[in-house]
């Protein structure tokens, strides 16, 4: 049978090929997937791994907690502690000669205190010395580098204070790992870190290297018991651990959102394999029944069919294997384009990687390959002597009822999960609906092809009636041809529906967030101190507001706080109070939440929230007022005395400003002028700022319609497969037809007819049922979190179906020239 | 009925797409030559073949099995090109025509009849008669439409697929499609071969009352004796050569020549 299967595969070079395309493209998509975020993974944690290695142990500030300078002192006390050192870090960013910014991968830009002990120091100078005075910085080797920065230049630094000029004393790199691409720090003196990340008397961490033979567990437990309440001691290797998984974790969404289209595509491949391969045992319905009257048993036939495809999905997932690597290099050039940047270090191909490309590929495949495999074992021997060739209709029929059913139960599922606000209930039925529709799809592809052709077949004459008629021929194949694009273009309507839904929420939040005429922030997160005085300062400011920014902690969960100002609060903010006070409440120092945090926190007026400070102080706090969500603001409000007086010196990270009727325009230049110093800060209009606000949702829906449109793309591959094999099947046809008189232009038309039938058919379905579920998880968001109204993007749904029907005029080019290059002859030869 | 044949004849004579005057000849062939395979597996399926088929006649193509009958035919009727020799379907030299060219031609000039696989199995009966002229984008001639498949029977069965007509009904379908757009030549390859003695008479009686009615122009090739008397003329073909000729044929006539080309 081995020698019967190779053969047979060796005979058919075309149609193995076929199917080995959506196998090598479903795990070349998961291959990059894996490649990407291992590669992420390891320069991540080799970064911080080479970063803490050398410290024994650090004693940590959890939350919003700062630790007292004095305990740096009492740890260095403590006996078997060789060198202790403290850290503070913030936001810090150099400027390069041309007066721009430097921006790296990682965000924030890091800002840390030089270790002055080399044998607890991350970093080793490779020029210059250590920051010993206010003005010295030590760069890092790759900035210094690449900006070309010398020992002894200036250089500008954008800080949370505003933009200040530094001599650069030193340049170090990485103590072992050298300069990391992407990995940019700028390392002051301790006391000058304290004065610039507003942490005098504070320290973030403490590093502890310990003396060579002491008993650390010893030693640890000496510090631990120094430490004051909240303040605890982690290992260094765990400090390493923390550090690299909260760095992954902040590129976890997207490597999820990437391997979960991975899955996609090779479902929608697999659709196309589970095709080709009822096409190609329908095609050799003789030849295996061939087998069978010469005695091959049926195990033999199952066997050989399955070896079959066991061995195309081997080659082919080993292709895709190896264009996986190659796609991930174009997915990280993809998603840098994008403006998603990330750290670059050499690829990493883990041996799981390959287990999974392969192990996913060759399940897929040989799942998809069952059910034909299974049919051709079911062929009776008598079927060698009969004419048929087409693969027999009687499956569609009998699928119909449970397709149905299944289709119902999700309806009844996704109901239920409306119902009850469960996204994971609207989840299994949004699965069911889309599995029965599938199965149903055979039982409506007749006269959904024949509604869909009668206008075509009007307009092209013949050749379109014969497209529509072939169409119609065999509605198991068209449905499954189609079931690839259904899903994809299910999937992509689904998302764009929740995507305007969320817009327009982001929208309606931002439309109504501010009344100023401009808005004027920093990159660094806080304004200088002089800055938001100036600004007032301006004439024909008719009112400005100043807006502050941290985090505290809600119910043991660290989470934004704003403070604005209460005095010409309603001028420069719109806050729209679905309950409570705004001014009186803020005025008071209570608190104020959104809409959606009061319903996901069962919040309301007048519920009393426990809350901790950076200065370990816990409160009570009461619930003075409810606002709809605004995108200024966020979750949380107060009032700006009671900011200051739990975050003292903290500086405003925004200031608003309101020019006098019909001053705007000049305000925006004057306030313009008066900061075009500071490249740190930015002044947008009320419209910049709304306009910025929604780029964010516009660009994360543009990397899923790029991730989404590959798998509409592997779709329409599996649509060109079916209609090539659809071509071979027929060639006695189309000869027959090219003889009577049908002219090779007729014959292109008339298989790109069908394609476009084809891909109506997945797409009308696909968008239908798609918005549909879009909706419903919409609505299902909208009960779990903030409120939502449904929004239905007609236009792009309607370019989705006009792509559709391009794309399906493209997947039909080959075919159709395959076609109408066909030997006239094939009808009427002898045989 | 009247009119349809009246149609015909002048269409089919003085008709820019009508057979032409000169010689008599529907289509001719001089010295053809078609080979198939290479070296040693060469197989000269036409050796050199000059034979002209006469218009408003009825010829009949005769020879054993491998005698190069279909590729005369496939070559004369623009299916397929010889090595050498020239083809003519009526003053038009198949040979400056280029795909498109002889797609037209074989769409409006000539009819088909095939032993097997005739019809297009998606199309209903009547689509596939009208199918050239539907590829021709011309308008249907109802009146001998109807005279046609009320002559040939199958009137009943017009909106059937073929998988639901018996065999003889097919041919004879096969036969509307290549009458319709009064072709001029009707080239048929073994029609009656996968027939029963009845369905083969009435096909066979249906192209001789195209020829001696309508003044259609039939070249038949065929195994059966029996068929080939009804033509006017049968030409014998063995080992891709002309090698015999009968005018008026009797079925012992046909038989005794068969019977020497065998020796
Ligand atoms: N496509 C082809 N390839 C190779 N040989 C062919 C082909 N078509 C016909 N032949 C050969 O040419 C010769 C004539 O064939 P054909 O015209 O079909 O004979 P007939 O119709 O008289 O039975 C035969 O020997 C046949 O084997
Ligand atoms: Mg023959």
């Amino acid at each position: 049978m081995w020698r019967v299967t190779v053969k047979g595969l060796l005979a058919r070079k075309l149609r193995l090929a076929l199917t080995a395309v959506s196998i090598v493209l479903g795990v070349t998509f998961i291959t990059g997937t894996l490649v990407i975020t291992d590669t992420l993974n390891s320069t991540l944690s080799s970064l911080f791994g080479s970063v803490y290695q050398r410290v024994d142990f650090q004693v940590q500030a959890p939350g919003v907690l700062k630790i007292p300078e004095s305990v740096l002192g009492r740890v260095r006390a403590v006996p078997g502690v060789a060198y202790a050192a403290g850290g503070v870090s913030g936001y810090a960013r150099f400027v390069a000669h041309d007066g721009n910014p430097i921006s790296t991968g990682i965000e924030p830009a890091e800002g840390l205190a030089w270790v002055p002990a080399p044998a607890l120091s991350a970093h080793q100078l490779v020029a210059g010395g250590a920051p010993t005075n206010p003005h010295d910085v030590v760069m890092d080797q790759a900035t210094a580098k690449r900006y070309h920065f010398a020992v002894g230049d200036p250089v500008r630094v954008l800080l949370p204070g505003g933009e200040e000029t530094f001599r650069i004393s030193g340049i170090a790199g990485f103590v072992g790992a050298g300069d990391v691409p992407g990995a940019t720090f700028a390392s002051f003196s301790l006391p000058t870190a304290q004065k610039l990340f507003g942490a005098v008397g504070q320290l973030y961490t403490i590093d502890v290297l310990t003396r060579p033979g002491v008993n650390k567990q010893l030693v640890r437990q000496d510090i631990a018991r120094l430490l004051p309440t909240g303040i605890q001691v982690v290992s260094g290797r765990t400090v390493a651990e923390q550090q690299a998984s909260s760095a992954a974790q902040s590129v976890a969404p997207l490597t999820t959102v990437l391997l979960v289209f991975g899955l996609i595509a090779l479902v929608v491949g697999a659709f196309t394999i589970f095709n080709t391969f009822s096409i190609i045992v329908g095609q050799r319905t003789r030849e295996l029944a061939l087998l069978r009257v010469v005695g091959a048993g049926r195990g033999q036939l199952l066997g050989s069919v399955l070896l079959e495809a066991l061995l195309v999905a081997t080659v082919a997932s080993l292709v895709g294997l190896g264009l996986g690597v190659l796609a991930a290099l174009g997915l990280e050039a993809l998603l840098n384009a994008l403006g998603v940047p990330l750290p670059s270090g050499p690829l990493v191909f883990e041996p799981a990687t390959a287990a999974a490309g392969l192990g996913v590929g060759v399940i897929a495949t040989l799942v998809a390959a069952v059910g034909p495999a299974w049919r051709a074992v079911r062929i009776p021997a008598v079927a060698a002597l009969s004419a048929q060739t087409e693969e027999p209709e009687s499956g569609s029929k009998r699928r119909i009822l449970p397709g149905g059913v299944l289709a119902v139960l999700g309806l009844g599922t996704l109901g239920l999960g409306l119902g009850h606000a469960s996204l994971a209930t609207v989840g299994v039925g949004a699965l069911g609906i889309s599995v029965g529709g599938a199965m149903l799809a055979p039982g409506v592809a007749r006269p959904f092809s024949s509604a869909i052709g009668t206008p075509l077949s009007r307009l092209l004459g013949i050749s379109g009636h014969l497209g529509q008629v072939n169409a119609m021929r065999s509605p198991r194949r068209t449905a499954h041809s189609a079931s690839a694009l259904f899903v994809g273009l299910a999937l992509v309507s689904a998302v764009s529906v929740i995507g305007a839904s969320l817009a327009q929420a982001a929208t309606s939040s931002v439309d109504n967030a501010i009344r100023a005429d401009l808005i004027v922030s920093s990159s660094s997160g806080t304004l200088g101190p002089g800055v938001a005085r100036e600004v007032s300062a301006l004439p024909h400011v008719s009112s400005s507001c100043l807006a502050y920014g941290a985090d505290f902690e809600v119910r043991g969960s660290t989470v934004a706080l704003k403070g604005i100002c209460t005095s010409d609060l309603a001028a420069n903010v719109i806050l729209r109070i679905v309950a409570g006070a705004a001014v009186p409440a803020l005025s008071r120092g209570e608190l104020l939440v959104d809409a959606t945090t009061a319903r996901t926190q069962h919040l309301r007026v007048g519920s009393l929230v426990s809350v901790s400070f950076p200065e370990a102080e816990h409160a009570t706090i009461r619930v003075g007022g409810i606002f709809q969500p605004n995108a200024l603001i966020g979750g949380y409000l107060v009032g700006d005395r009671f900011f200051q007086t739990h975050f003292p010196g903290q500086l405003p990270g925004a200031v608003l400003v309101s020019a006098d009727r019909g001053y705007a325009g000049i305000v925006d230049e004057e306030v313009n002028r008066a900061v075009a110093s500071n490249p740190n800060l930015t002044v947008q209009t009320r419209g910049q700022f709304e306009a910025a606000q929604t780029a964010a949702v516009d660009q994360a829906l543009g990397l899923v319609y790029v991730l989404l449109a590959l798998a509409v793309i592997i779709a329409f591959i599996g649509v060109a497969n079916t209609l090539l094999l659809s071509v071979f099947e027929r060639v006695r046809e189309l000869g027959l037809l090219r003889a009577v008189g049908m002219q090779r232009r007729q014959v292109r038309v008339m298989v790109r007819a069908e394609a476009v039938i084809v891909a109506l058919f997945g797409a009308i379905a696909g968008v239908v049922v798609g918005t549909g579920l879009g909706a419903a998880f919409t609505v299902a968001l909208s009960r779990q979190q903030a409120a939502t109204a449904v929004v239905v993007p007609y236009e792009s749904l309607v370019v989705f179906l006009v792509i559709a029907i391009l794309l399906g005029l493209a997947a039909a080019s080959w075919p159709a020239r395959r076609a109408a290059r066909l030997d006239v002859l094939g009808a009427i030869g002898v045989e | 009925m009247a009119d349809g044949i009246v149609d015909l004849s002048t269409t089919g004579s003085s008709g820019p797409l009508g057979p032409p005057a000169s010689g008599g000849a529907a289509a001719h062939s001089i010295d053809l030559v078609k080979t198939y395979g290479k070296g040693a597996a060469e197989v000269a399926a036409l050796a050199g073949v000059t034979v002209s088929f006469e218009a408003a006649r009825f010829t009949a193509v005769m020879g054993p099995s491998g005698s190069g009958k279909s590729t005369l035919m496939h070559c004369m009727a623009g299916l397929d090109a010889p090595n050498s020799g020239r083809t003519y379907v009526g003053e038009q030299d198949l040979a400056k025509l280029d795909d498109r060219g002889l797609t037209q031609l074989r769409r409006d000039r000539i009819g088909f009849v095939f032993q097997a696989f005739n019809l297009v199995p998606t199309l209903t009966a009547a689509e596939n008669i009208t199918l050239p002229m539907d590829l021709a984008r011309r308008r249907v001639d109802r009146d001998w439409f109807e005279y046609l498949v009320g002559e040939l029977g199958i009137a009943d069965w017009l909106s059937q697929r073929p998988s639901e007509l018996s065999g003889g009904q097919q041919q004879r379908t096969a036969c509307a499609r290549a009458l319709l757009s009064r072709p001029g030549l009707v080239f048929a390859d073994e029609p009656t071969g996968n027939l029963d003695s009845n369905a083969s008479a009435e096909t066979l009686a249906f192209l001789r009352l195209s020829v001696s009615e309508l003044g259609q122009t039939v070249v038949m090739v065929t195994h059966d004796s029996l068929a080939a008397t009804f033509a006017d003329r049968v030409v014998f073909m063995a080992d891709g050569r002309l090698v015999a000729e009968l005018a008026s044929p009797t079925a012992g006539s046909v038989l005794a020549q068969m019977r020497e080309l065998r020796h």
